[in-house]
């Protein structure tokens, strides 16, 4: 049975262009999306790709860590989220039901928030020409960018924890794929494995607050 | 021989775990709690730092001993010893008040937790880790903001992204300052370094205007969990600023700090001011205080001077007292509207009167007036700041005015009497404030008083703190 190194390996081709862009959609997914299972899964994808940019500028095996830490952070807001829903949906129930409206491909907010995330996509690009960061290549320049602007993005559209969880995390990874270049050390790629978990659970936490406000009927 | 470095860091985290499990009782959890940080706080100060003590049977502790974990070095100085027993010490005097002002429970085992890493954070050699560990105790601080059974506050959601924002500006900072010790004719690299590392201590420390976090965490979530925050996490990152100027020192001597740092207290001061006294909120009200403080703290600091840090010194000794009694009379008065406006405080001081005292007390302390502790440093910096920059002088001075009209205005409606729906006074009701919460409360009136009467006990441990500091212009 291949190991994780050696399945990283094999998809080594993908690692340079092709990552960059799994990381833009994947985060502009994460900027438009409020459905749960699609960010979780986004998620874990950007993760994927983010480990693939990684392995370009740091060892093998510290970039596989650094995805299970990924991977597992992605596992705490599934199941976060999939014991929210129970609630969630019976608080749904007991409102009373609103007019029939008629369904959108594509709500208001959720295009705001794609048109945000392209400006903002196109503003990380121009920076990555305009102000080349040190020590990385170019396309990990980009895709360092494209994780800040569109983490910030996700920071600032929202003040529920989940996004903003979400946002933090994503800004995370983008600020990691960079600063792992500068400072190889085993030890701060652990602190900051540790302080994306942390947010994690954080995050979890405030949004279990969250469902149970909602269910107890305090909130919404 | 067992490491001092290393005790001040597990001890607290110990008991931390042994606080969690007893979080059921919630005075047990408490005084495991307020005994770990008295213990710990002491027994820094005066344990002998260069000899070892018996700690019982063959076992000895060594304070200046220094310990290795993970390959790092976690080596306490004698310079450091007053500034961990500092937050040490305020947290036992915030732990002691949440237990009495039903505050959130999770305080008591998660404010150890952070005194561990934040003592972690002052010790660790090189300096690049106190960030990450900084970084970890503001995510793990979030928790004590919550109210138990409501709604997520936008103050730790907004706390949790400012403070996180900081990271990337302090580390690429160290990186930029090591590659600039080898190459000093690259200025570039000193410039954007400064640059981000006024950037990020603005995130850590809510300069305006990414201030919005510091009024909504003592509004939005609770008023101790939020001062726990801006006093014990706040009091750490101003320990990790003065350390980077120490290890850093031409940041200091960039010819934009002095001014720099001077525009941006100034406008906290001005700012903090105007909001603090159109505020409807007791809560929001305690943080544009803690920000005009943190305004005149960096003024104090702009001055470049051995002054000037001992005045930083000052303001981070006696900040914490008058925040903890704001903080504390709200909680009494909140446990009883579950509101910190004005409107759903109407005549909550009647039944709550050392609440109302020690939100008084601790509003005179934190807006520089006679009597209150703070009374000691923002007199001592109105002075300093006479002769460095006289303009300015007015400012701060206004600012402390704008802070007592709101807590002037907060005790009239908290001894407004309410009406009957029928236009009648409802009479006065008794109390409800035990013996215990009372004499607490009265102690740490009395402490904030003598404070502000005899500075000659609180001065000298200033002076002391600022002798570990060279980095300012002789």
């Amino acid at each position: 049975m291949p190991t994780l190194g050696e399945l990283l390996a094999e998809v080594s081709f993908l690692a340079a262009m092709p990552a960059v862009i799994g990381v833009f959609v994947t985060a502009g997914i994460l900027v438009v999306s409020r459905e749960w299972r699609l960010n979780v899964l986004t998620l874990t994808l950007q993760v994927f790709f983010i480990v693939l940019l990684l392995t370009r500028v740091i060892r093998l095996e510290v970039a596989a860590v650094k995805g299970l830490i990924g991977w597992m952070i992605c596992m705490v807001i599934y199941v976060t989220e999939r014991r929210a829903s129970e609630p969630l949906r019976a608080a749904a129930a007991r409102e009373t039901p609103s007019p029939r409206r008629r369904r959108q491909i594509l709500s208001a907010r959720a295009s705001f928030n794609l048109l945000a995330a392209l400006l903002v996509s196109v503003a990380a690009y121009t920076a990555a020409l305009r102000i080349p960061l040190p020590e990385v290549p170019a396309d990990i320049t980009l895709a360092v960018y494209g994780l800040v602007a569109l983490g910030l993005l996700l920071i600032g559209l929202s003040e529920r924890p989940m996004q903003v969880g979400i946002g933090v995390l994503t800004f995370l990874s983008g600020f990691d794929l960079f600063y792992v270049a500068l400072e190889p050390s085993l030890a701060v790629a652990a602190l900051l494995g540790a302080l994306s978990f942390s947010v994690a659970l954080v995050t979890s936490y405030l949004r279990t607050v969250e469902v149970a406000a909602i269910a107890h009927g305090d909130a919404q | 021989m067992i490491a001092g470095a290393g005790v001040l860091v597990l001890l607290p985290l110990a008991m931390g775990v042994v606080a969690y499990f007893l979080i059921r009782w919630k005075t047990l959890a408490a005084l495991c709690a307020i005994a770990t940080a008295i213990v710990v706080g002491v027994g820094v100060l005066v344990l002998p730092f260069g000899q070892p003590v018996d700690v019982g049977g063959e076992a000895q502790l060594a304070l200046g001993e220094s310990v290795s974990i993970l390959g790092r070095e976690l080596v306490l100085e004698a310079g450091d010893r007053i500034g961990i027993a500092f937050l040490f010490i305020s947290a036992a005097v915030l732990f002691t008040l949440a237990w009495r002002f039903g505050s959130q429970r999770l305080l008591f085992p998660v404010g150890l937790g952070l005194l561990s890493l934040l003592t972690a954070a002052l010790l660790i050699q090189p300096r690049i880790y106190a960030a990450l560990l900084v970084e970890i105790a503001a995510v793990i601080s979030v928790l004590v903001l919550q109210h138990e059974g409501q709604s997520p506050t936008r103050g730790g959601v907004r706390f949790l992204a400012f403070s996180l924002l900081a990271l990337p500006g302090l580390l690429v900072t160290h990186w930029l300052l090591e590659r600039y010790a080898f190459t000093p004719n690259e200025t570039a690299l000193l410039d954007t370094a400064t640059a981000l590392w006024a950037l990020s201590f603005a995130f850590l420390l809510g300069v305006i205007p990414f201030h919005s976090w510091v009024p909504a965490i003592t509004s939005d979530g609770m008023p101790l969990g939020g001062i726990c925050v801006r006093t014990i996490w706040n009091g750490a990152i101003w320990f990790l600023l003065l350390d980077f100027l120490e290890t850093y020192p031409w940041l200091s001597d960039h010819p934009s700090f002095g001014p720099l740092l001077l525009t941006i207290g100034l406008v906290m001061v001005i700012v903090g001011g105007v909001l603090a006294v159109a505020q409807r909120r007791l809560g929001r009200l305690i943080g544009y205080a803690a920000l005009i403080d943190t305004g005149c703290a960096l003024m104090a600091l702009s001055m470049n001077s051995k002054l000037g840090v001992t005045l930083v010194f000052l303001s981070l000794l006696v900040r914490p007292l008058g925040l903890i009694l704001m903080a504390s009379g709200l909680s009494g008065a909140w446990a009883r509207s579950h509101d910190d406006s004005l409107d759903a405080l109407q005549g909550r001081g009647w039944p709550a009167p050392w609440s109302t005292a020690a939100f008084v007390v601790g509003g005179l302390s934190i807006a520089g007036w006679p009597l209150g502790a703070g009374f000691v440093w923002r007199w001592a910096h109105l002075r300093a700041l006479a002769s460095y920059d006289p303009r300015s002088t007015l400012f701060p001075l206004l600012a402390g005015a704008a802070v007592m009209i709101g807590v002037w205005r907060g005790v009239s409606v908290l001894f407004q009497r309410p009406r009957t729906p029928d236009g009648r006074l409802e009479p006065f009701s008794i109390s409800s404030e035990d013996w215990l919460t009372a004499t607490i409360v009265a102690g740490a009136i009395v402490a904030c008083i003598f404070i502000g009467l005899f500075p000659q006990t609180i001065g000298p441990i200033a002076t002391h703190l600022a002798e570990s500091y060279t980095f300012f212009v002789p």
